[in-house]
């Protein structure tokens, strides 16, 4: 908590404010839609009833007691929450990359899209944890439903920073083992990474019954190369410079690129996970409405 | 800067313009200074970047590479291109895929050439570069080589392929002394391709080759409109088929002095009495000349000396007065001090000299009285002092009109009809080739004459009287109309009404009708404007038809002042036609009749440079001729028949003086008042020519030609593969 007050100042509870203002304005404009939140929790066991209070969901009203006694109770089962969400942040140093036509950095972008889903999934009375996510675990926050959780999140998601490699395959493993609950494992990430060891650990993820959602977050740059001049292109995360005339080579990267793609989706699809491509340059709402439309 | 045995060579024109070749690594530099001068960003996904880069890296070198030789290659070309590049073939130019080129040489023959600016005249610097040409040009090349004089003539019109032959010809090539003319030289020049074409289909290349002083007199003369537009069209013509190259060998301000006019003031010489011999000398410079000496040279002796003084650009008058000891055809020069074009500083004469002159009368009255008959009267007008037939200037013969046909014509200068009735057939004949030979004929009628026998045999057109006789009227207005004094008989009387010309009485006359389109000339008329004295030129000789009497039947003129003088120049005007027939200009033939005596003997002639030519006759009408076509020389030429050692006939060839006028064209005058529009190369000295040699001047143009087209289409493929590689 010591830590968490050092980021009161004011400068960083605006850009926290910031963030979370951002993320309201996403959920709003969604919820304020004929959507709902797609993500449901799973069967659960019945525990008890509960007198019902106003405000209570109406879909739990156990209108079989009311037959019998003419009072409204509530069922109510083991688990409290519905839902679990984890967000896998990809903070890795390819994250920190925004190109000329791009608003903002596909870190950015990936923040602002998991604010959008906290609050979100806070709105609705479920849970929402966080991991922050490099070659390395960086922070983890534990899931939990209270509204005030998501202050926890956006500091945390503000506080990371892109700096080094990334190794996918290890920490999906390792999350895998972690997350006892059952939920919705939702990766922001670029997925520059060996695209086998992430897919088995994500396939870990489905192993343990987890749903999984890739989102993939990538600059327009990545996919269009509009780059005209000769250009040093200085790698991240440890790859070496190279000097490339972009015009010459545009067909071949492309080539690659969508290569790299078509794996990851043809994996996706194997393994039934959620794939969906979110563009720097598309505005988060829109990207956000479009999917959860979709899945709904 | 061809070895011996290389099929082909390169030559360049301009050897400086090849330090530009350094240019062509300007695309390598700017591909080294571009990769100097990069951007830099950071990249995410270069996993896929270098991925790419692996397996594209070979393609993009190779590519790289293309494009770069193909930016260096352009630079290259567009280099060669404007330094001019030229083929030359080696000894196998008869390999298939050589190219063989017709050289035309085309020679100046008009005599400017002959001007001398230093010790070797502009002929012979044309010459040696004629021989330059044929030195330097390729093995298997063809040669013609045309003489650009007056008339044009192909010297070797079928390409000559063997160089020492050609030489031969160009060194035994004569300047011929005549003017220059360059429609039909062109014509020439046309013609010798064509042989070129049909003879020698392996010439592919051809070449004209103009060595010339550029005189304007031969280049710029004037043409009528129609002929100026064919002659510009063939031009294009050659042009397009052709390279032309002029070389200029003329000095501009050229100075120079000739003799442009020798004649007799009477048409006669006799030795009866000293003949009168005028010379005009013309200064064609822009420097005043003092005292220039004028010499009379008589039969290759030198007689008087005159000097005179010419102003800029005038002419001046000699007069000579030389009295010939002996009959014979006499040989006159006037010589003109020399300067750097001799060729016209001399100028000749051949006087036919007699102790008098022949004339006979045939008179259709003869009565053998002092004053009787038809021709009483003229013959005293022709020989007034009888009393001393020594001092007599003409000696006249009368006969009567049946002795007409056993008299030999030809013995006369001069043949006098009176009141001849008719004439048979023969009789006509014989008169005709009398005056055809040259002979003077003069027409006086009368009572006795047939008018419809006349225009019978004797009218007509291509006959012989200048105009058809009708009726005899009687003079209806007295006096008579001179007409101007325009024409030569009656010049002398201009200003000299006490003669009486004018008041003659008039009895009678024919009314004569001069056909339109004949070249006949009326000298005198009525007052009532009838023809009275027509003539015309016919064959050699000339006609005069007098619409009246010689004796008093009809005219009254006979004991008029005017009649001595009247018959006195009608004789002067008849026998000139004889006179000038031994003279010439040069380029034109001479020629005469022969005498009955001489008729089926063979004949020579010699010519100025010592040359003996034999002499062709031929008929010409009921007369045999002789005519002799080479005059391109001027000065004495002699003719010879049968066994005859004597001196001979001579004949006075002179050169038409216009040539010599030295006014040279500059080269923007060529090109813009001669040949507008015509592509040609122009060179001043044949140095120059020898610098840009010879065989290349036709091809470089197409070498560099066809590298600029080789540039473009580099241009178009380098933009394509820079597009299409971008694309990729």
């Amino acid at each position: 908590m010591e830590n968490y007050q050092k980021y009161l100042d004011p400068a960083v509870l605006a850009r926290l404010e910031g963030l979370r203002l951002r993320a309201r304005h996403i959920v709003e404009g969604y919820v304020s839609g004929v959507h709902r939140s797609p993500f449901h929790g799973f069967s659960i066991e019945f525990a008890e009833h509960r007198e019902y209070t106003p405000g209570d969901d109406l879909r739990y009203l156990d209108w079989k007691v009311y037959g019998r006694t003419d009072k409204y109770h509530l069922k109510q089962y083991e688990e409290e929450t519905n839902l679990v969400c984890y967000l896998l942040l990809d903070t890795s140093e390819s994250m920190r990359y925004r190109s000329a036509g791009a608003p903002m950095s596909k870190l950015e972008y990936a923040q602002c899209l998991a604010a959008a889903l906290s609050y979100l999934i806070l709105q609705q009375q479920d849970s929402v944890g966080l991991v922050t996510f490099d070659n390395e675990i960086r922070a983890l926050v534990r899931p939990s439903g209270n509204p005030s959780h998501l202050k926890q999140l956006l500091h945390v998601m503000e506080q990371s920073t892109a700096e080094r490699k990334t190794a996918t395959g290890p920490i999906f493993h390792e999350l895998a083992e972690r997350f006892k609950k059952r939920g919705v494992v939702i990766v922001l990430s670029d997925l520059f990474d060996d695209v086998d060891a992430m897919m088995a650990g994500l396939k870990h993820f489905r192993h343990r019954r987890q749903e999984v959602v890739l989102l993939h977050v990538l600059d327009p740059a990545e996919l269009d190369f509009p780059f005209n001049e000769t250009t040093l292109f200085r790698g991240l995360e440890g790859l070496p410079n190279t000097l490339v005339e972009p015009r010459a080579l545009r067909k071949a990267y492309q080539r690659e690129f969508n290569g790299f793609l078509h794996r990851v989706k043809k994996a996706c699809r194997m393994h039934r996970m959620d794939y969906a491509t979110m563009r720097t340059d598309q505005s988060v709402e829109l990207a956000l409405s479009t999917y959860l439309g979709a899945r709904g | 800067m061809v070895s011996e045995n290389a099929i082909f060579a390169f030559g360049i024109t301009n050897l400086a313009m090849l330090g530009w070749l350094a240019v062509a690594a300007a695309p390598i530099l700017i591909h080294l200074w571009s990769r100097r001068r990069y951007r830099q960003m950071s990249w995410a996904a270069m996993e896929y970047l270098l991925s790419a880069l692996r397996q594209s890296r070979r393609r993009l070198r190779f590519e790289q590479w293309l494009l770069l030789l193909i930016r260096t290659l352009i630079v290259v070309l567009v280099v060669l291109a404007v330094a001019e590049p030229y083929l030359q073939q080696g000894i196998l130019a008869f390999t298939p895929g050589g190219t063989r080129t017709h050289r035309v040489l085309v020679i100046d023959g008009s005599y400017s050439m002959a001007y001398r600016p230093a010790d070797k005249s502009r002929f012979e610097q044309a010459k040696a570069v004629a021989r330059q040409i044929v030195h330097e040009s390729p093995r298997g090349d063809g040669f013609s080589l045309v003489l650009m004089s007056d008339p044009a003539r192909a010297v070797v019109c079928t390409p000559a392929l063997e160089p020492e032959e050609f030489l031969r010809e160009i060194d035994g090539l004569a300047l011929p002394q005549t003017t220059a003319d360059l429609p039909r030289t062109l014509a020439v020049i046309d013609e010798a391709l064509k042989s070129g074409r049909r003879e020698q289909p392996g010439l592919e290349r051809e070449e004209v080759y103009f060595l010339t002083d550029l005189g304007r007199v031969g280049w710029a003369s004037k043409l009528d409109a129609a002929a100026a537009a064919a002659m510009e069209k063939l031009a294009q013509r050659l042009a397009r088929e052709a390279s032309l190259v002029v070389i200029d060998l003329g000095q501009p301000g050229a100075e120079n002095q000739a003799i442009t006019e020798l004649r007799t003031v009477k048409p006669m010489a006799t030795t009866v009495e000293a003949t009168e011999i005028q010379a005009v000398v013309k200064n064609f410079g822009r420097q005043a000349q003092k005292a220039r000496q004028v010499e009379l040279v008589v039969d290759g002796r030198s007689v008087q000396r005159q000097q005179i003084d010419l102003a800029a650009g005038g002419t001046a008058s000699v007069g000579f007065s030389y009295r010939f000891e002996s009959p014979g055809d006499h040989a006159v020069e006037v010589r003109l001090q020399s300067d750097n074009l001799d060729i016209d500083n001399h100028r000749w004469l051949v006087l036919a000299v007699k102790p008098a002159i022949p004339v006979l009368a045939v008179d259709g009255r003869y009565s053998g009285e002092p004053f009787g008959g038809a021709a009483g009267y003229l013959r005293f007008a022709l020989a007034p002092r009888d009393d001393d037939p020594s001092h007599a200037m003409v000696r006249p013969d009368v006969v009567p009109e049946s002795a007409l046909l056993e008299t030999d014509l030809a013995r006369y200068d001069a043949v006098f009809l009176c009141d001849v009735a008719q004439f048979t057939t023969s009789e006509a004949r014989a008169v005709t080739a009398y005056v055809r030979g040259g002979g003077g004929l003069i027409v006086f009628l009368g009572d006795r004459v047939a008018a419809d026998r006349y225009n019978r045999q004797l009218g007509g057109k291509d006959r012989l009287l200048p105009a058809a006789l009708g009726k005899v009227v009687g003079q209806v207005k007295p006096g008579i109309d001179p007409l101007d004094y325009r024409h030569p008989i009656v010049a002398p009387f201009r200003g000299r009404e006490r003669a009486g010309l004018l008041t003659t009485p008039l009895d009678k006359y024919v009314t004569l009708t001069v056909p339109a389109d004949s070249t006949a000339r009326v000298a005198l008329a009525t007052a009532s404007g009838d023809p009275l004295v027509v003539e015309r030129p016919f064959g050699r000789g000339r006609v005069i038809l007098v619409a009246t009497s010689a004796d008093t039947s009809w005219t009254a003129m006979p004991m008029w002042p005017s009649y001595v003088p009247v018959v006195q120049e009608l004789l002067a005007y008849a026998i000139a036609g004889r006179a000038a027939q031994r003279g010439a200009l040069v380029g034109q033939p001479l020629g005469a009749t022969v005498s009955a005596s001489t008729v089926g003997a063979s004949g020579t002639i010699e010519t100025p440079d010592g040359r003996t030519e034999p002499l062709r006759l031929r008929a010409e009408g009921d007369a045999t001729g002789w005519s002799f076509d080479d005059t391109m020389t001027g000065g004495i030429y002699t003719a010879r028949f049968g066994q005859s050692t004597g001196q001979g006939e001579l004949y006075a060839v002179n050169v038409d003086t216009v040539e010599s006028d030295l006014e040279k064209l500059s080269e923007e005058q060529l090109r813009a008042e001669v040949l507008p529009g015509v592509p040609l190369d122009y060179q001043t000295t044949w140095q120059a020519a020898a610098d840009v040699s010879p065989s290349h001047l036709g091809r470089r143009a197409v070498l560099a030609r066809a590298l600029l087209y080789g540039v473009l289409v580099l241009l178009f493929v380098e933009t394509f593969l820079a597009w299409r590689f971008g694309s990729r």
